[in-house]
């Protein structure tokens, strides 16, 4: 209910109370050309979906959950799934619906257009936006009330400059829409970029938050009452722990560079800072001199330790801890649109014909497949594309090419 | 995709020797080559997995083809004849999960790709980690 309240009240750019909405909804339908929702338990279905939709960490796959919803109620099903744009308004006459059906529709239809001709205009190298993010704009608003990041230094301009296109080529709020857009995609570099690092400072932000506890162990050891020792079964003796407990407060410490400095020792620091000396690529006897002194000084494994560290180096054996990627390092600097956005190497098939369709789906399924690097994508798309070009006249006599 | 299938198969690596395999050096005399498999049929089984792997995208990509319902049917049928054509120790059909220590094709379990036999061996000696005798 609170959400509810909440995401008109957001939506309401003059800060209207929902109640009066309803009153105005026709200037803001001319405004902005919203679908409608017809029935309320509808909206609020729609509400609860959203509200609680958990960030949505790919945004670029078709979320068909989402896009039910709007089936529902009456928004447009051109061929551009783009344009779903999920509105909440209370409840309109018929005839608002249809007017707004028709409305909407033509304007997707001009979307389609337009996007096609930015397509053909844009170079192929060009990175694609898939505007699906939209579907999660209610969430990805409500996130950007209550989280202000602005950081825009990791994402490309081609990226930025794809995203303001698809904003501007959308009808309905352009400058929300590109904002939506672009956090999108810096979300999405933040989590590539602290995928590849590892999670280092996590637990720093963690702990910063946690109070730190008194040790209360401080003196209780050197107690008189604690020195009288009893034996509980009538021996005459305890059973002695030795003189582990006496050296209780240095094994307490963590590190062993926590206490007080003495000041003996003069610190040096002339030997740190030295100017990198040139280093150029080392040369053929360079690396087999090394590889001469390693094996000199290379002794016999003592132990199964020093077995498991020379066969990790020669790497017959596995890094630990078990790193799911770990001859792919160069392949996680590919983008993401590379691997998704196939349609460019489709250029050279027919644009008609069971090939194109042979050829569609198997881009199709290159695009959702995960453990292939872009190389053997290009090289099955390739293979497919000479293929075809040799069994040329096969293909025409059954009129296919 | 499906060569890094078949790569998980193929166990050692590239090089391998002849077992017992006559070799003729530069003089003219004849040596024995000395070889680290059992036997001529684990050989032959690492043959068929080096095989399968170096044809299989060319396999995957014909089945693609092949398996379709909207490729005319003229187009299957030549596909269908020239995966006859690829050798055939290049499917994977043919490679036949052996024990590793003894060669032996059946009785193979496949986690430790090791004969009921050899495994039961290890793990009464202690030399699996994990493996326990069951009882309960």
């Amino acid at each position: 209910m609170y959400r509810r309240i909440i995401l008109l009240a957001t939506r309401n750019r003059s800060g209207i109370s929902p109640i009066a909405e309803h009153s105005i909804n026709i200037t803001n339908q001319q405004e902005t050309k919203r679908t409608s929702v017809s029935t309320c338990p509808n909206r609020q279905r729609m509400h609860y979906n959203k509200g609680v939709c958990a960030p949505n960490n790919r945004p670029f796959s078709t979320s068909t959950a989402l896009s039910k919803e709007n089936e529902e109620s009456s928004a447009p099903k051109t061929g551009v799934t783009e344009a779903k744009v999920k509105e909440e308004e209370p409840r309109k006459s018929g005839k608002e619906n249809l007017l707004d059906l028709l409305s909407a529709m033509k304007v997707g239809v001009t979307t389609k257009k337009k996007f096609q001709a930015l397509k053909s205009q844009k170079s192929k190298e060009q990175p694609r936006v898939h505007p699906e993010s939209m579907e999660s704009a209610t969430s990805m608003f409500q996130k950007a009330t209550t989280e202000q990041q602005a950081q825009k230094e990791s994402l490309s301009p081609e990226l930025v400059a794809a995203a303001s296109a698809v904003a501007s080529s959308m009808p309905f709020k352009k400058s929300q829409t590109e904002s939506e857009l672009l956090q999108q995609l810096r979300k999405h570099e933040s989590d590539t970029e602290v995928h590849k690092k590892g999670e280092t400072n996590n637990i720093g932000n963690i702990i910063a938050d946690m109070k730190v506890g008194k040790h209360p162990n401080a003196r209780s050891p050197n107690r008189p009452a604690n020195q009288i020792r009893f034996d509980d079964d009538g021996r005459g003796y305890t059973h002695d722990r030795g003189v582990v407990n006496e050296f209780d407060a240095v094994r307490r410490r963590k590190s062993l560079f926590t206490g007080k400095r003495l000041n003996i020792f003069p610190s040096t620091t002339d030997t740190t800072e030295t100017e990198p000396k040139e280093v150029s690529v080392p040369s053929l006897w360079d690396i087999e001199l090394a590889g001469q002194i390693a094996a000199v000084i290379k002794h016999l494994p003592r132990n199964g330790f020093e077995e498991m560290i020379q066969w990790t180096k020669d790497g017959k054996l596995w890094q630990y801890p078990i790193n799911n990627e770990a001859g792919l390092e160069e392949e996680s600097d590919v983008p993401f649109h590379e691997h998704v956005f196939l349609d460019s190497h489709l250029e050279d098939f027919p644009k008609q014909g069971p090939v194109r369709h042979f050829m569609e789906l198997v881009i199709n399924g290159l695009s959702k497949n995960p453990y292939l690097t872009v190389k053997q994508k290009m090289e099955h798309i390739e293979w497919f594309h000479e293929y075809f070009q040799q069994k040329e006249e096969v293909l025409k006599e059954s009129e296919a090419y | 995709m499906a060569a890094s299938v078949l790569a998980r198969l193929v166990k050692s690596g590239f090089e391998f020797l002849q077992t017992s395999f006559r070799t003729t050096s530069q003089a003219g005399n004849v040596e024995q080559v000395r070889g680290y498999y059992v036997n001529w049929r684990m050989l032959r089984d690492v043959k068929r997995r080096q095989m399968a792997f170096e044809y299989a995208n060319d396999r995957l990509r014909m089945n693609a083809i092949r398996k379709n319902t909207i490729l005319p049917k003229e187009l299957q049928e030549i596909a269908d004849k020239e995966i006859a054509a690829f050798p055939r120790d290049s499917c994977p059909v043919r490679i036949r999960n052996r024990c590793v220590m003894t060669s032996r094709p059946r009785g193979v379990k496949r986690r430790w790709r090791l004969s009921r036999i050899v495994f039961r061996h290890l793990a009464d000696h202690n030399q699996m980690s994990g493996i326990q005798r069951a009882m309960w």
